[in-house]
């Protein structure tokens, strides 16, 4: 029988709501079938917490007296956007800092500004009439400032490559450290707990999903960028290669630094961990049967990250289950492999988003629009001549 | 006799001082010296993983600390700070004889007796959770 957002959510309110993670669904499907687990189950939660480059925070410092505008901005050390409005920056996670480089970035500043840290701001202007001040040194924390959000342009990917190396050289990658001569093989996945490989096809997340962002509620905002929906699938539906991405926005200011955490990839940049855990209603057997797959089920591509080119030889197809299993066998040989982004915290997010929904504490929001199928990537063509 | 692995720290003014002679001599001491690093300041550190009679190393770490020198009982020359590590897993990649390996549940485990002093995992763990003792 199938279930509305408002029954799911009257559910909720009554304490009656059934929510598991989409990790225990797998085997009460396995118990039930698909259709009586379809009644039983109301909400299952998905989470992942792991390495998303694309992140980053609008901060509103408020006005100084004398006022300034702030043109060119540093949070201990990180340069931000001045480009918007006077006391308005974006601060993105991979900036790296002026004195210690990518060992404290972004994302640093970031979590520390979730952390409750004071947190140096210097801003330099050219002064104007309206705002006179051309120079500002101070120490801010995240309760100062008017508003804080993280806008994260692509958060959560569908499905991930897996990375090995097939050089005689070491590599230092947004993978980790590739060892030589195909030494290892690493991937960046929550598998069968990952937020939209539960929603291959995104019945349920959409525009305006409420999910939980950073340890606050936050929502999803928009597509992601690079949002491939025209990628690869298997018979049911679900991406082989990294297919949706989701844009996320959410209130710093009730986050939780445990949940957000700057990153260093030796030899590449600085990143950030982010948690995030999606909710997803079973309003249909359809959706039931979609939360109920196994990492045995997911596949991804091993790809050789040694090939400086976009296009990047795939050396096999292999299964989230044969990734988890610690080795994998290429051209007979036994290469270990390792993961990137943290199955216990994703469970433990997982967790949190059903403990705040069994308390009614997290309602379900039904999207108000859904994205596009069937969208494709554009590559950047580079062109030749002066001026056109 | 026993064998175990001791990390050496000697302040600028024990440096120049014989004492690996008197731990062979009067002590009976066997040691491999696993790492030795000397900084800016002639603060020297000192890996060693000494073999001998149970009586005669206690005696010898007490020679040494009568002497100034910072004797700690290690098994490797990392430490996972458990507050940072996020169990992600990024540092098992690159350690090559399984001192650092997921549990069965996911979290990271060091078996720092295993552990062969490369410290790559120093430089592959994203929350900068590893540091080196040396």
């Amino acid at each position: 029988m199938a279930k509305s957002y408002q029954e799911i959510n009257e559910k909720i309110a009554r304490g009656e709501a059934v929510v598991v993670t989409a990790e225990e669904v797998i085997g009460i499907v396995k118990e039930r079938g698909v259709k009586e687990a379809a009644d039983y189950v109301d909400v299952v939660t998905t989470a992942t917490f792991g390495p998303m480059c694309s992140s980053g925070a609008f901060l509103n410092f408020g006005h100084s007296d004398p006022p300034i505008r702030m043109g060119e901005i540093s949070l201990n050390g990180v340069s931000a956007y001045g480009g918007l409005a006077a006391v308005d920056t974006y601060l993105g996670a991979t900036q790296p800092s002026t004195d210690k480089g990518i060992e404290y970035g972004g994302a640093h500043v970031i979590s520390d500004l979730i952390a409750g840290k004071e947190v140096h701001l210097v801003a330099k202007s050219q002064g104007t009439d309206c705002y006179p001040r051309t120079e500002l040194d101070t120490w801010v924390t995240l309760e100062d400032l008017n508003e804080a959000y993280l806008f994260n342009p692509r958060n959560v990917y569908q499905n991930y490559n897996a990375a090995i190396n097939g050089s005689s050289h070491r590599l230092y990658t947004y993978m980790g450290i590739l060892q030589p001569n195909m030494g290892n093989i690493t991937y960046s996945t929550a598998g069968e707990l990952s937020p939209l490989l539960n929603d291959p096809l995104l019945k349920t997340i959409g525009m305006g999903t409420r999910i939980f962002f950073g340890g606050a509620q936050g929502y999803v905002s928009w597509m992601g960028t690079q949002f491939n929906t025209a990628c690869p699938r298997d018979e049911k539906g679900y991406p082989q290669t990294p297919g949706a991405t989701l844009a996320l926005i959410g209130n710093m200011k009730e986050m939780n630094s445990k949940y957000i955490r700057g990153a260093v990839y030796e030899g590449y940049g600085t990143s950030m961990f982010v948690g995030v855990g999606i909710p997803i209603p079973i309003l249909n057997e359809e959706i039931m049967a979609f939360v109920a797959v196994e990492n045995k089920d997911l596949y991804t591509n091993v790809i050789d990250y040694s090939v400086p080119k976009k296009a990047k030889p795939v050396l096999k197809k292999v299964s989230y289950a044969e990734l988890r299993s610690g080795s994998v066998d290429i051209n007979g040989k036994n290469i270990k492999t390792s993961p990137l982004s943290s199955l216990k915290m994703a469970r433990e997010i997982a967790e949190e988003l059903n403990n705040w929904i069994k308390k009614g504490e997290f309602f379900l929001q039904e999207p108000i629009q859904s994205f596009p199928m069937g969208n494709s990537l554009k590559g950047l063509e580079i062109k030749e001549g002066e001026s056109r | 006799m026993m064998t175990k692995k001791i990390l050496l720290s000697f302040p600028q003014k024990a440096a120049g001082q014989p004492m690996a002679m008197e731990l062979i001599k009067t002590y009976h001491l066997d040691f491999n010296i696993l790492k030795a690093f000397i900084d800016d300041n002639i603060k020297g550190t000192l890996l060693l993983e000494i073999k001998g009679e149970e009586a005669d190393i206690e005696a010898g770490i007490v020679y040494l600390r009568q002497h100034q020198i910072g004797v700690r009982d290690i098994e490797s020359v990392v430490e996972v700070d458990p507050d940072k590590c996020v169990s992600c897993g990024a540092c098992t990649a690159v350690c090559a004889v399984g001192a650092l390996e997921m549990t069965a549940d996911w979290s990271l485990v060091h078996h720092d007796d295993k552990c062969l002093e490369c410290m790559l995992c120093v430089k592959a763990c994203p929350m900068r959770a590893i540091h080196a003792l040396i």
